[in-house]
């Protein structure tokens, strides 16, 4: 008995279905339905933890920060934090305040764009400009304390280059307020919609069994109502003395996803508030040796888009012997692999970036499967067909 | 003799006529494996506070029917294929803008073993704006300027 | 604290299965394993429901230099497999010698580690037995086979194409 499958062969850009490639998903589609689904990465990889060997620690720090453009900070903090801990240095609670208001920064700026983002996949491009302005007032505030809108270099190995002035607190003070106006505006839409209900609701649903075996993280797996925080479970940074409230939905569909990272952003507001209103004293930054003891550290910290692990291997030298690092895409897409099946392909575009899938952490590829022909199908196309569909 | 002295004045109209295409270029965008900084810089520019689409250039699609194509990115292995195709793809008169650090020189990411290095290792680019990544304004400048020195020619 | 706890606890699940435990950090722990029990002790952990699957790295540790009379300890690579729990972190550490470099695939008790043993079969050069997708997941297509970059021997000086000839 013959299957018809059909193959569809869908480069999916980084963050912007006009943008072509870094991504190759492979989809096996029976009619209508997915029935399989892999990945292909290998557009952006750089050789990053291989050129780690062969910098010094400083050098690197400057080199992990460009993993990623969205959660630069994330990586720096994790790899400082890393380093200090196999040096036997602790830094100042103002360092660890100051780290820890980038980091929840950050996460706004990162949750804002995803917003931007999904929305435009789902064909709700005024909500996609919204968002996207408003992200700009998160990169004023960026700007306003650390002199760039992306990459900014917060981070040193053993503190942080530079302090808040209390002009700045009371700029990004008022920032955060009308974040937070605009925020209830976001979690109205997408709570209460009906448009966007229709393409999200249901859609995707992975229960709290399938987040847990597959190791999800991040907001993804919030969603599912798994209770896994790095923030929470393992404090690190300022997280300790600024505890976050975890935020869940149990119902485990695209909804709940949309739902989780908007909670998480009152959140954020709250914690940058709280930092910037009571900014512990500590010197900016202690002396680290350039060389660095020998031993092995593990680092976990909580990107936007879930847990990031660094692995930081020292043999008493000025270079690394090893770091090895797992973006917490990585974790997310098997979920995919598994949800995606049974769904239709015209659902594909959303469930994809339900996870939050930063290509540059990890560059994705989609392919789908066909016994005879192979089609290539534009992620613009795939993503059109899909808000054409549930016209 | 003169025929050629004909085909070299068709020649001239047509490049003239395709200059004044230029006062409003349709512009593509491709990542040849940035971290997304420089993107997503790229496309802050088409949001309310920026506007690219005010200086009459419009980010679409597809290459055939771009005249410029700005890339990001310090061109990996896998990506450099596509970059060609991308470009091959683009109808002439074509113009390269490389977009960040990366797309100079391989930027932080100099010196791996899977990366090209600058884009104009791999295309002829016409236009590079530094930066890593480059502001919003930047990029506009960037991208203005040099649609000023082509109809200054 | 809380991690030590389950930190013992993990001791216990594994303690048949470990030839050497040690503590790095006060919430880490080292289980030095044999590969063939390595698909028994990632059982065992599912089992227990000791935490996930966070991260599998791989590691070269070529021999050391030769110094005088002293006999050179044979170099290795190494699958590093960690699981964490809450802010406890254990890791399974499986030794391969070069000319026999493989492991079992853990695929089968956890499916979402196929693209944790891709990446360390291709980067590596650490053969997985039976991982569900071989395939390459970021070297490019046109990668040479058998040049392992995050190996020390290739230094990313040389081409490829020529560290494939030489190895």
């Amino acid at each position: 008995m013959q299957e018809s499958k059909e193959k569809f062969i869908v480069p999916i850009g980084p963050q912007h279905p006009a943008l072509k490639e870094p991504g190759h998903f492979e989809f096996t589609v029976d009619g209508e339905t997915v029935t399989s689904a892999t990945i292909r990465l290998g557009f952006v990889h750089r050789g990053i933890e291989k050129m780690a060997e062969s910098r010094t620690y400083i050098q690197n720090l400057y080199l992990f920060e460009r993993i990623c453009g969205i959660c630069s900070h994330v990586h720096a903090t994790a790899f400082a934090s890393g380093v200090e801990k196999l040096a036997g240095v602790t830094v100042s609670p103002r360092v660890k305040a100051i780290r820890t208001l980038f980091l929840e920064l950050e996460r706004i700026q990162s949750h804002l764009l995803w917003l931007g983002v999904a929305a435009h996949e789902g064909g709700f491009d005024t909500l996609f400009m919204y968002s996207w302005r408003d992200r700009e007032t998160v990169m004023d505030i960026h700007e306003t304390i650390s002199g760039n809108r992306v990459h900014h270099s917060v981070n040193l190995i053993g503190g942080v280059k530079f302090d808040i002035t209390p002009e700045q607190v009371k700029k990004s003070l008022k920032g955060l307020d009308f974040l937070e106006e605009r925020a209830k505006y976001y979690e109205k839409v997408v709570t209460t919609d009906e448009t966007f209900l229709g393409r999200t609701r249901n859609v995707g649903t992975m229960t709290k069994e399938q987040a847990t075996v597959l190791s999800a993280v991040g907001p993804t797996a919030r969603a599912s109502g798994v209770q896994r925080d790095v923030r929470v479970e393992s404090p690190y940074a300022g997280y300790p003395e600024y505890p976050v409230n975890i935020v869940l939905d149990e119902g485990g569909d695209l909804s709940a996803r949309f739902i989780v990272r908007i909670k998480e952003l009152y959140e954020c507001f709250r914690i940058c508030r709280e930092i910037l209103k009571n900014l512990p004293e500590g010197e900016l930054s202690v002396k680290v040796p350039r060389r660095i003891p020998a031993g092995e550290v593990v680092s976990r910290v909580e990107a936007p888009r879930g847990e990031l692990f660094y692995f930081i291997k020292s043999n008493g030298g000025e270079t690394p012997e090893r770091v090895k690092v797992r973006t917490p895409s990585l974790c997310n897409w098997s979920t995919i692999s598994s949800v995606a099946v049974g769904h239709k392909l015209a659902d594909m575009p959303m469930l994809l970036v339900g996870i939050d899938p930063c290509f540059s952490c990890n560059d994705r590829l989609v392919t789908v499967r066909q016994a005879n022909t192979s089609q290539t199908m534009y992620w613009e196309d795939l993503r059109k067909y899909g808000v054409e569909y549930y016209k | 003799m003169e025929s050629k002295k004909i085909s070299a004045w068709a020649n001239t109209m047509e490049g003239l006529k395709t200059w004044a295409r230029i006062n409003s270029p349709w512009v593509i965008h491709f990542n040849s494996g940035s971290c997304n900084g420089c993107d997503i810089e790229i496309l802050a520019t088409l949001t309310p506070r920026y506007d690219l689409e005010r200086f009459g250039v419009k980010l679409q699609g597809s290459p055939r029917h771009a005249d410029i194509l700005l890339t990001t990115g310090p061109v990996t292995r896998q990506a450099r294929e596509r970059l060609l195709r991308v470009y091959e793809q683009m109808p002439e008169p074509k113009f390269v803008v490389a977009i960040g650090s990366c797309g100079l020189s391989g930027g932080v990411f100099h010196g791996s073993y899977n990366i090209a290095g600058s884009i104009d290792e791999v295309l002829p680019v016409s236009a590079f704006i530094p930066g890593c990544p480059p502001r919003p304004e930047a990029i506009i400048h960037g991208v203005v300027a040099l649609l000023n020195s082509l109809k200054k020619e | 604290m809380e991690y030590e706890t389950f930190i013992k606890d993990a001791e216990d699940i594994l303690k048949k299965l470990g030839k050497d435990f040690q503590h790095p950090e006060p919430n880490r722990l080292d289980v030095y394993i044999d590969r063939t029990d390595l698909l028994a002790a990632a059982q065992a952990i599912v089992d227990a429901k000791w935490g996930y699957l966070s991260a599998l790295s791989g590691l070269d540790c070529p021999a050391p230099k030769a110094e005088g009379q002293q006999p050179v300890e044979a170099g290795h690579l190494e699958a590093l497999y960690h699981f964490c729990r809450m802010a406890a972190v254990t890791t399974l550490r499986v030794k391969v010698p070069y000319n026999d470099a493989h492991v079992p695939s853990i695929c089968s008790v956890i499916p979402s580690a196929t693209l944790y043993e891709r990446e360390l079969m291709e980067l590596f050069g650490i053969i997985v037995d039976d991982t569900p997708i071989p395939d390459r997941l970021v070297l490019a297509d046109e990668w040479p086979e058998g040049v392992y970059p995050l190996r020390k021997s290739f230094t990313g000086l040389d081409v490829p194409e020529r560290a494939a000839q030489e190895s």
